[in-house]
């Protein structure tokens, strides 16, 4: 198991905002039979590191990024990997949601649609319903797929964004807080997804809630004001942390 | 209220709780009322002067105006077989109709019949185009040929001034003898949309200047709309935020402010200039008074316009929108053609249209390239020599003769038709292209 080769490794990785540094020599591994989870206190570089690993940090105009990241054994910073490309292989969902302003269908359709993954307009629905049933919202919006993605509720709108995410079929799914807007009935779909495509994807996961960080993820990285903290099997993370800072946080002596 | 109170003593321990009722805060709040009804008014003052000016506007133009889509008629007896006429009848259903008729002496034998209906000086009572309405009652039914009849033709510019109540006493006194006759009369008279400019006003009509405004708005937005959209496009979302963009941002804020004179001038040194390039002499690149070179002028005029207010609308779309798509591995330009573009259209399109609406109204850049000629045929293309709706009415409020007075009224009204109707179009596309969140 250990030794397969990683999915995507990350190798003394800073990203400075302008003179600001965010992330701060991070190195970490992220295998595809493994959930990864991120946790640490808000505004320490938790999704600035994750957006470095599909770039789409480099949308933000000021934003540097520095030291390595493969992807595959491959540099995914270095000019000949296609952004678009690593994008459809790496997803994300994103820290609020974000559906289009179309119908639900289309929602999820686009990916597809845009990287000719379906073949006719049957396989196009069968992809959308396999991706709404996954993510838990097929019930809710089977009979109302023309209806606007914005027109659902806030975690119905975070679910539909992950259907979104996985109907393109990616090999690294990047989830920022995914279930912070949703119930715990929600958030248990969100869970369970996230076994079910364990195996079949590499997934990280950011999260604030430390019991989810411990269900779903066998890895965790603790970050603290940009620095990893501590890395290492979610078991030992939460019954035995090698470092004070990560047993402070665990335990909410830290804001 | 309690908690308002509880926050403010912790933070002024000594202080007294407020006292809502002394005669200083009774005075503050009566203040307070005076300022909001003092603003009300003055509020309800600026819409009222506002409605009231474009009521006048209105009214005026329309009071004016509605006489210029009317026509004054005379009844002319007129007697064929006695005018000595020459027609040779199986002419009349070829295509030499007209010229048969001319050469047969038409004009004359009208003229001879006003004079010998109305007496001497007759003739100065039918319009000098009167002669065609006959021709044109001739060529529907060829047998008024052999016979006396009495046909309704134009009626002259005097008989028309007189028929309000202008001129010297012997033509009012003669126009109110037949107007109690029943011969001459008013009568809506559409031609003013179908002809061109004349020299007399009785005939002139505003088609020639409607066709030609419609030349060159759609030479304009040919050419700005998509040329504007793009730049736009490309300054919000590709290029580099750098010294060299600033600049050119500037330079489009400063364009979109420059008088519309200058751009004149522009287009006449470009498009109709004339340069000597390596002792070759180059130019003029596009003929004069076209409306080719009028829409391309114009356009240039309206495209910082149509910049500014896209770029405005392209950076209102959320960014969680680019993300979103991006994160599915979309390409910027499908981000931008499938997501920021149909977003941002509402905002273009009302931008566009704000710059269009500025074009159709813009006489002094058209006078400089030459659109002020005397346009009697509407043009047939780009390149043919045209006029435009608000430097048609310039030329015609300029005009000594009284008759052209309610003309310009009438091609003022033609023009604010024009204008509505685009608005209505712009609201139309505006609401069709709504993304409801
Ligand atoms: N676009 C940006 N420009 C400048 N600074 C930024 C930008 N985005 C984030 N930062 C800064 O980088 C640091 C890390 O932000 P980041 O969003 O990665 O935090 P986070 O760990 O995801 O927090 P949270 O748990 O609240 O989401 C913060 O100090 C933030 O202020
Ligand atoms: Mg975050």
């Amino acid at each position: 198991m250990t030794d397969a080769p990683h999915k995507m490794t990350a190798r003394d990785v800073s990203v400075f905002y302008g003179e600001k540094q965010a992330v701060k020599n991070v190195s970490i591994d992220i295998d595809m039979d493994r959930v990864t989870a991120f946790i640490g206190p808000s505004g320490c570089g938790k999704s600035t590191f994750l957006r470095t690993l599909n770039r789409m940090n480099d949308t933000i105009g000021n934003a540097r990024v520095e030291g390595q990241i493969t992807l595959d054994g491959e540099d995914i910073y270095s000019s000949g990997m296609d952004v678009v490309q690593l994008r459809a292989r790496v997803g994300m969902v994103f820290q609020k949601p974000n559906p289009f302003p179309k119908s639900i269908f289309e929602n999820v359709a686009y990916g597809p649609r845009i990287h000719g993954l379906a073949n006719s307009k049957a396989d196009l629905e069968e992809i959308v319903a396999r991706s709404l049933r996954r993510a838990g919202l097929w019930e809710e919006v089977k009979d109302r797929l023309n209806d606007s993605g914005t027109a659902l509720s806030g975690g119905q709108q975070q679910r539909l964004c992950i259907a979104r995410a996985i109907a393109v079929d990616p090999e690294v799914i990047l989830m920022d807080e995914p279930a912070s807007a949703l119930d715990p009935i929600a958030t248990a779909k969100i869970e369970e997804l996230i076994h079910e495509l364990r195996g079949r994807y590499a997934i990280v996961i950011v999260t604030h809630n430390m019991q989810q960080a411990a269900r779903v993820s066998q890895r965790t990285a603790f970050f603290h004001l940009g620095n990893l903290v501590e890395y290492g099997d979610t078991d030992n993370i939460f019954t035995a942390p090698r470092e004070e800072r990560t047993k402070d946080y665990i335990t909410g002596r830290y804001g | 209220m309690n908690n308002a109170r509880a926050t403010q003593s912790t933070q002024a321990q000594e202080r007294a709780p407020t006292d809502w009722k002394t005669v200083a805060m009774q005075r503050r709040i009566r203040k307070r009322y005076r300022a909001e009804r003092r603003f009300r008014f003055f509020g309800i003052a600026a819409v009222v002067l506002s409605a009231a000016f474009l009521a006048f506007l209105l009214v005026t133009m329309v009071a004016q105006g509605w006489r210029g889509f009317t026509r004054t008629e005379i009844m002319l007896p007129i007697d064929f077989p006695a005018s000595g006429m020459m027609v040779e009848r199986a002419q009349l259903d070829t295509a030499g109709a007209d010229l048969a008729l001319a050469g047969a002496g038409l004009e004359n034998a009208v003229k001879s019949a006003a004079a010998a209906a109305f007496g001497p000086g007759g003739e100065s009572y039918i319009s000098d185009n009167a002669w065609v309405s006959v021709r044109k009652a001739i060529k529907h039914d060829a047998s008024v040929l052999d016979r006396k009849t009495q046909m309704r033709v134009p009626a002259s510019s005097e008989v028309d001034q007189a028929m309000a109540g202008r001129g010297t006493s012997e033509i009012l006194a003669a126009v109110a003898k037949l107007k109690n006759a029943g011969l001459v009369s008013r009568h809506l008279n559409l031609d003013f949309l179908k002809v061109s400019d004349s020299t007399d006003p009785v005939a002139v009509g505003i088609w020639g200047a409607l066709k030609g405004s419609l030349l060159t708005m759609f030479v304009t937005f040919l050419i700005a709309f998509p040329v504007g959209v793009l730049s736009a496009i490309y300054l919000e979302e590709y290029a580099p935020r750098n010294r060299w963009t600033d600049l050119i941002e500037v330079s489009i804020n400063n364009l979109a402010a420059v008088p519309s004179i200058i751009f004149g001038l522009l287009g006449l040194a470009v498009f109709l200039g004339s340069w000597s390039l390596f002792g070759y002499r180059v130019g003029p690149l596009l003929p004069r008074s076209a409306a080719l070179v009028g829409g391309l002028t114009l356009a240039l005029m309206i495209m910082p316009v149509i910049v500014i207010a896209s770029r405005n609308a392209i950076k209102a779309v959320p960014p969680s929108i680019r993300d979103a798509a991006l994160g599915i591995g979309a390409s910027p330009i499908q981000v931008v053609f499938h997501h920021v573009l149909p977003l941002a259209m509402p905002g273009i399109l009302t931008g566009t249209i704000i710059g269009m609406a500025r074009a159709l109204g813009e006489t002094a850049p058209l006078l400089l390239i030459g659109m002020r000629a005397f346009i009697v045929t509407p043009p047939g293309g780009l390149t043919d020599p045209a006029t435009v709706l608000p430097v048609q009415i310039f030329l015609w409020s300029d005009e000594v003769s009284r008759g052209f007075v309610e003309k310009t009224s009438a091609a003022i009204i033609v023009l604010l038709v024009f204008l509505l109707a685009m608005n209505g179009l712009a609201i139309y596309l505006r609401n069709k292209f709504e993304t409801r969140w």
